[in-house]
């Protein structure tokens, strides 16, 4: 690349930062790698206060902090300071798990701006069973202990096909819980989701319905509570412009120090990653090939090359496209104009076929069904 | 979602906050940070937000810009004000 096309490059906005991948939950639907990242190779809390450091330098606005569980991180806290102190919003993604008042009120004092809990659904049951872990009941309470504290409050809930039948009661629940925000995410097809997918499709006739409701919701909730909604992109006619363009807004930090253009990088071949124990934040952003790799528009086939929406999607998601169709430069196989497009038609055929639909699942039935359907799905693994 | 009232005290939502201000650039420049994003403030904008500090009033914030802008129509420069609160109450940056 030359010294005209760098100079192009605008500065990242926001850096996620993946501090570990251990995780006292197992969702099925879990973003991460399925290959983790181990215990013994992350990176240490002075490295990780650098890297926010070299962050803020670079003109990044917000540190993200995820994992699995950034709370199995007992130097969190120290972190969370590391970030603020470096002029970064800093926001917890979290299960909540783990999180007693004295050390929520410790990463307050630290500088938390946000923390974002996740809830698997509004019933018990089948929250843990999602989960797979008994995490529901905390975190009500920590919802309840959250607010007591000024910081913004985000309750997200991820949906796919065997809680969106209830969604009005869902949203009724996090209602309850009175957050700012709240995230209505269906699943995402990638990592452990991709795997699990047949069992997550919603149904056309499921998401018409869900699509009714959020819009109702959002209505009512005007002023107070901000929603923020996800559709599955399979029903889509364009594919969403995922991370806001390669290389163009994000870092990913995985927790061994390796930097990623998005969540999923690692499943499209031949793509090399680098590591901020060996370069720099800067260096990376403007001379990594991975982030280079699907930069701007000139790796771009048709129809996305001469589409009038190329600025506004970005071609998708490389991942998806590597996962659908095994070639990371094809246009985004949920666009309608996708020569790949097929692929994702058979599988809403096959979700929307009578054969496949199961009848609404009540709540009473759910641990059943998951006697019933043990491999209905495989929850997420931990590292070693 | 009811627009501000006169009595109404305006100021940034919870976990919303102000930025380092940008020296790189001519024109003052600042951002306002929230969950999932920035916005970023100049001129007008940037002179309406400083003033919702949860101390002043609606009624005030106008007053004071009207006398900023004494050529522009008052009641246009209420209307455009309210509107831009109501705006980011409703995208939960700001509360009145």
């Amino acid at each position: 690349m030359n010294d005209s096309a760098l100079h192009m490059i605008s500065n990242p906005l926001a850096l996620i930062a993946e501090v570990t991948h251990r995780c006292p939950l197992h969702c099925v639907y879990c973003s991460n790698p399925l290959e983790l990242s181990a215990v013994n190779s992350e990176l240490s809390a002075d490295e990780w206060i650098d890297v926010f450091q070299q962050a803020g330098k670079l003109g990044m606005l917000h540190a993200h902090f995820t994992g699995g569980e950034p709370l199995a991180r007992a130097d969190l806290t120290e972190l969370i300071a590391g970030a603020r102190a470096a002029g970064l919003y800093t926001n917890l993604i979290t299960s909540g798990v783990g999180l007693a008042e004295t050390r929520l009120r410790a990463l307050v004092e630290a500088g938390l701006d946000h923390i974002q809990i996740s809830f698997q659904d509004s019933r018990e049951e089948t929250a843990n069973w999602i989960a797979g872990a008994k995490a529901h009941a905390h975190k009500i309470e920590l919802s309840r202990m959250i607010r007591q504290h000024k910081i913004a409050f985000t309750v997200n809930l991820v949906i796919h096909r065997q809680n969106i039948d209830h969604l009005d009661e869902m949203i009724a629940f996090i209602e309850q819980l009175a957050p700012e925000r709240m995230e209505i995410a269906h699943a995402q097809y990638y990592g452990w989701a991709l795997k699990n997918r047949a069992a997550l499709i919603p149904t056309r006739v499921q998401l018409e319905k869900a699509v009714e409701i959020v819009t109702a919701a959002e209505k009512r909730l005007a002023g107070r509570i901000r929603i923020d909604s996800v559709v599955p992109d399979y029903y889509a006619r364009f594919p969403k412009p995922c991370m806001g363009g390669w290389g163009r807004r994000l870092m990913l930090i995985q927790p061994s120090g390796k930097v990623l253009p998005c969540h999923a990088a690692e499943v499209i071949p031949g793509l090399e990653f680098e590591n901020v124990r060996e370069k720099s934040l800067e260096s990376i952003w403007q001379e990594s090939s991975s982030f280079q790799r699907f930069r701007g528009e000139e790796w771009m086939p048709e129809p996305c090359r001469s589409c009038e929406r190329r600025a506004e999607d970005f071609g998708g998601c490389r991942c998806q496209a590597l996962l659908l169709t095994g070639e990371a430069t094809a246009t985004d196989p949920v666009c309608s104009l996708a020569p790949a497009h097929p692929i994702i038609e058979a599988a809403l055929l096959e979700t929307n076929s009578t054969a496949a639909i199961s009848g609404p699942v009540t709540a009473g039935s759910f641990v059943q069904l998951q006697k019933r359907v043990g491999d209905l799905w495989s929850y997420r693994t931990n590292p070693e | 979602m009811a627009p501000p009232e006169d009595s109404s005290q305006p100021r940034l939502a919870t976990g919303c906050r102000w930025g380092a201000e940008n020296k790189t650039v001519a024109e003052r420049e600042r951002v306002i940070l929230y969950p999932e994003g920035a916005l970023r403030l100049r001129d007008t904008g940037l002179r309406i937000l400083e003033r919702c500090d949860g101390q002043r009033t609606f009624a005030q914030i106008i007053a004071e810009l009207q006398a900023q802008f004494s050529v522009a129509d008052p009641a246009k420069i209420r209307a455009d004000i309210s509107q831009f609160l109501e705006q980011l109450r409703h995208k939960r940056i700001v509360d009145y």
